[in-house]
């Protein structure tokens, strides 16, 4: 498997020319002794604000490279005793903002936001904060003034490459690419971490574009900066498995699928295990990720509620347990995704309510109406 | 939620980051100097070296240039010799912790000392032994009381403090050499050291000479009536020591001057009068960033900052200079910036770390177990 990979890279990316960094290895091994150091004492006045605040953001960072959920919730749930311990300390509320808008909780994050605010934190810092909040609720317009003027203030590569993600997620792909570009060049760190998490925006858009090749450039290029980048590999598998590429797609999955407390991966393979025609295996799969989703539908349902519905109408078969969790994402963030999840959920319910027990009258006129009006609503775009 | 990301944050990659600097003659061996950097504090069991920084020793020749308490100052030559430090990529790294990493040293004849990292007995060259790898934190200090004694400007520091690195560790380099066959057998050598972004043309990341200089003396912006909302740290750290840019000199001696002035008040006597163009007497010296150290006097352990307070009083100094690993380096600054030595030693109630160097090489203790941290 790595041996096919090698080659691809090779071929594929010898066009490219990456900054100078951290070998990816190297990067998580110290990303796991920056926690290791901080961990023993993290709850402890032996840290103070600044450091605990830190720690919270190492541990949402390795729970992204390695999609680790029992990161990001020991990530929310040290925030959530750094406020309590730290209750007039803005930067507390950040770390708190970040860590709620991780699952979802777009609300929340927000009054935190506003708390930080009332306690004098340096405007900018909340206003960045809050575009990233904007940009998960699909308020895109307000999300990019404040991106835009933050480059204008300070074209730095984090503003730059802030506004890349931005623009990658509305499908603007030019800028993204223009973005990204300048955003690399004025890169002046050594780890590899930052820019492979850009790349690997710019594959997931021209995945959404359906522009497979160019998905691929990206994707490996974020391996090639950190080669355990989970998330990287799962898309990257996904585009093998669009390209019929089903073996390489399937042993690219596994090693996430068996080890990741994500589901994804296994709804992944649970997919692409049926398309290739190995039933046994695809149901194996199916069911561990529908396991998984029901935990974390429990405990974080608005994190997961778009996941869980993409699952039920895909590889979990049953769109009746999809249309649920679909109109409560598109409850939450009203983005044109979760407007086009939300429709998907719809028709397949009512395809498989006409196929299970036919009633020519199932067409749920008011539902249909409901989600034109909350995908109208939307500000974004 | 794998694709739900708001934005890189550029996080610093920790083993760039350059958190202490020692420089003193081999006890025992005074035809032999140490030099040793500290990077990665509150480093875990699985730091390793980054195969991306050069991590750079950079020794000239100095002098003392001018004596008195107006005027002290060094002359640091133009000649200079540089001993550059790489690392591999560990063997395994994607597998286990701690893995074996193959170092590399380049010394300034041109020859390389290979050596494995953690190896007691490090690389040897002719006239040259190295050694990299995770040790003990040799520094102490209350970071709290010092946050506190700002945010109240009232001295807070108890009778026992905290310390806050207790128990935790670094990765070390420590290079000795025979100093008689560096810079023509001068004895007194100006020292920095850095990490610098590798490739076709490095760009440096941190320097590091004389500590605390960028936090308990630079970092403080609230008593800077020029630039009171510039975060200064970073323009500083691109900075060649020895030849600070002259458009931003300024800036930093403002910094300088209104931070040393508060660290003075606290007692409630003035012991550092400024000047009649209000520049703080130890301004000039701090801002020469580099630790001075003189291998013909023989090794002393508390040898910080003794050649610049001799030569701020005119009289000969005694000692190495340099900074020996065991200094109780933030008491003596305290006491320096606070009462100029005209008072009681300030003390910040930490006193030692959790275990001492030794006088052998590698000098730096080993790593503490993770679980001492805590305790």
């Amino acid at each position: 498997m790595i041996g096919i990979l090698d080659a691809k890279q090779a071929t594929r990316a010898s066009g490219t020319n990456p900054a100078v960094a951290t070998h990816g290895a190297i990067a998580l091994l110290n990303l796991e002794a920056q926690i290791e150091g901080l961990e023993p004492n993290a709850t402890s006045s032996r840290l103070g604000v600044e450091e605990r605040v830190w720690l919270i953001d190492l541990l949402a960072l390795r729970g992204s490279i390695l999609s680790r959920i029992a990161d990001y919730e020991r990530a929310l749930e040290l925030s959530r005793l750094l406020v309590r311990d730290a209750t007039t300390e803005a930067a507390a509320f950040l770390a708190r903002a970040r860590t709620r808008a991780v699952f979802h909780r777009f609300r929340d994050a927000l009054d935190d936001l506003d708390a930080a605010e009332r306690l004098a934190a340096d405007t900018e810092s909340v206003d960045r904060e809050r575009a990233a909040v904007f940009q998960g609720l699909g308020r895109y317009q307000e999300a990019c003034a404040i991106r835009e003027k933050d480059v204008r203030r300070c074209p730095s590569f984090e503003s730059l490459g802030a506004l890349t993600t931005l623009c990658a997620e509305r499908g603007d792909t030019e800028r993204a690419e223009r973005l990204h570009a300048e955003s690399v060049r004025r890169y002046r760190g050594v780890s590899p971490l930052p820019l492979a998490t850009l790349d690997f925006q710019l594959g997931v858009m021209w995945m959404h574009e359906g522009q497979l090749d160019r998905a691929q450039d990206h994707l490996i290029a974020a391996r090639r900066y950190v080669p355990a980048y989970a998330p990287a590999q799962g898309h990257f598998a996904e585009v093998e498995a669009e390209l019929s590429h089903f073996d390489l797609a399937i042993a690219l999955l596994i090693p996430l699928a068996a080890t990741s407390d994500d589901p994804d991966y296994a709804a992944q393979l649970a997919r692409i295990c049926a398309d290739a025609g190995y039933p046994d295996d695809a149901r194996y799969w199916r069911e561990r990720a529908a396991a998984r989703y029901a935990e974390l539908i429990a405990v974080h349902p608005e994190a997961f509620a778009d996941h869980a519905a993409e699952f039920w109408l895909a590889a979990g078969g049953d769109p009746r347990k999809a249309l649920p969790l679909a109109r409560m994402n598109l409850e939450i963030r009203k983005t044109p995704r979760a407007c086009s999840l939300l429709s998907r959920a719809i028709a397949a319910d009512e395809a498989a309510g006409a196929w299970c027990v036919p009633q020519p009258n199932r067409r749920n006129p008011r539902l249909q109406q409901q989600t034109k009006g909350a995908c109208n609503d939307s500000t974004g775009d | 939620m794998s694709d739900h990301f708001s934005g890189p944050r550029a996080l610093a990659d920790p083993a760039a980051d350059i958190s202490d600097v020692f420089a003193f003659p081999a006890p025992g061996n005074p035809q032999r100097l140490v030099l040793a950097m500290d990077v990665f504090g509150k480093a875990g069991p699985s730091a390793v070296f980054s195969n991306a920084v050069i991590y750079r020793f950079r020794l000239r020749r100095a002098s003392i240039a001018a004596s008195g308490p107006g005027g002290s100052s060094f002359a640091v030559g133009t000649e200079e010799i540089t001993f550059d430090f790489t690392f591999d990529v560990p063997d395994g790294a994607n597998d286990t912790a701690r893995p074996p990493q193959r170092g590399h040293c380049l010394t300034p004849g041109g020859e390389t000392v290979s050596f494995y990292t953690n190896d007691e007995n490090g690389g040897q060259g002719p006239g040259v032994h190295v050694f990299a790898g995770q040790r003990s934190e040799p520094f102490f200090l209350d970071v709290r009381m010092i946050e506190k004694t700002v945010a109240t400007r009232q001295i807070a520091f108890k009778k026992v403090g905290s310390d806050t690195l207790y128990g935790t560790n670094v990765l070390s380099i420590v290079l000795e050499v025979e100093w008689a066959k560096l810079l023509d057998g001068w004895p007194m050598f100006a020292i920095v050291c850095e990490t610098l972004r590798a490739g076709p043309q490095p760009t440096r990341i941190e320097r590091v000479g004389r500590p605390e200089i960028k936090n308990v003396s630079l970092s403080f912006k609230m008593f800077d009536q020029v630039n009171r909302d510039l975060e200064i740290r970073d323009l500083y750290n691109s900075e060649d020591a020895f030849a600070l840019t002259p458009d931003y000199v300024g800036a930093y001696r403002a910094r300088m001057n209104a931070n040393l002035s508060f660290w003075d008040s606290l007692d409630g006597k003035i012991d550092w009068p400024l000047d009649e163009a209000a520049n703080h007497p130890l301004t000039k010296l701090l801002l020469a960033d580099f630790l001075v150290v003189d291998a013909s006097k023989p090794f002393h352990e508390t040898s910080y900052f003794e050649i610049e307070q001799a030569m701020l009083v005119g009289r000969p100094h005694a000692t190495a200079g340099g900074r020996w690993l065991n200094e109780d380096v933030m008491d003596f600054i305290f006491t320096l910036y606070i009462n100029g030595g005209n008072g009681p030693r300030i003390s910040d109630g930490i006193d030692a770390p959790i275990v001492w160097s030794s006088t052998v090489f590698p000098y730096l203790a080993p790593p503490n177990l993770p679980k001492v941290q805590s305790s």
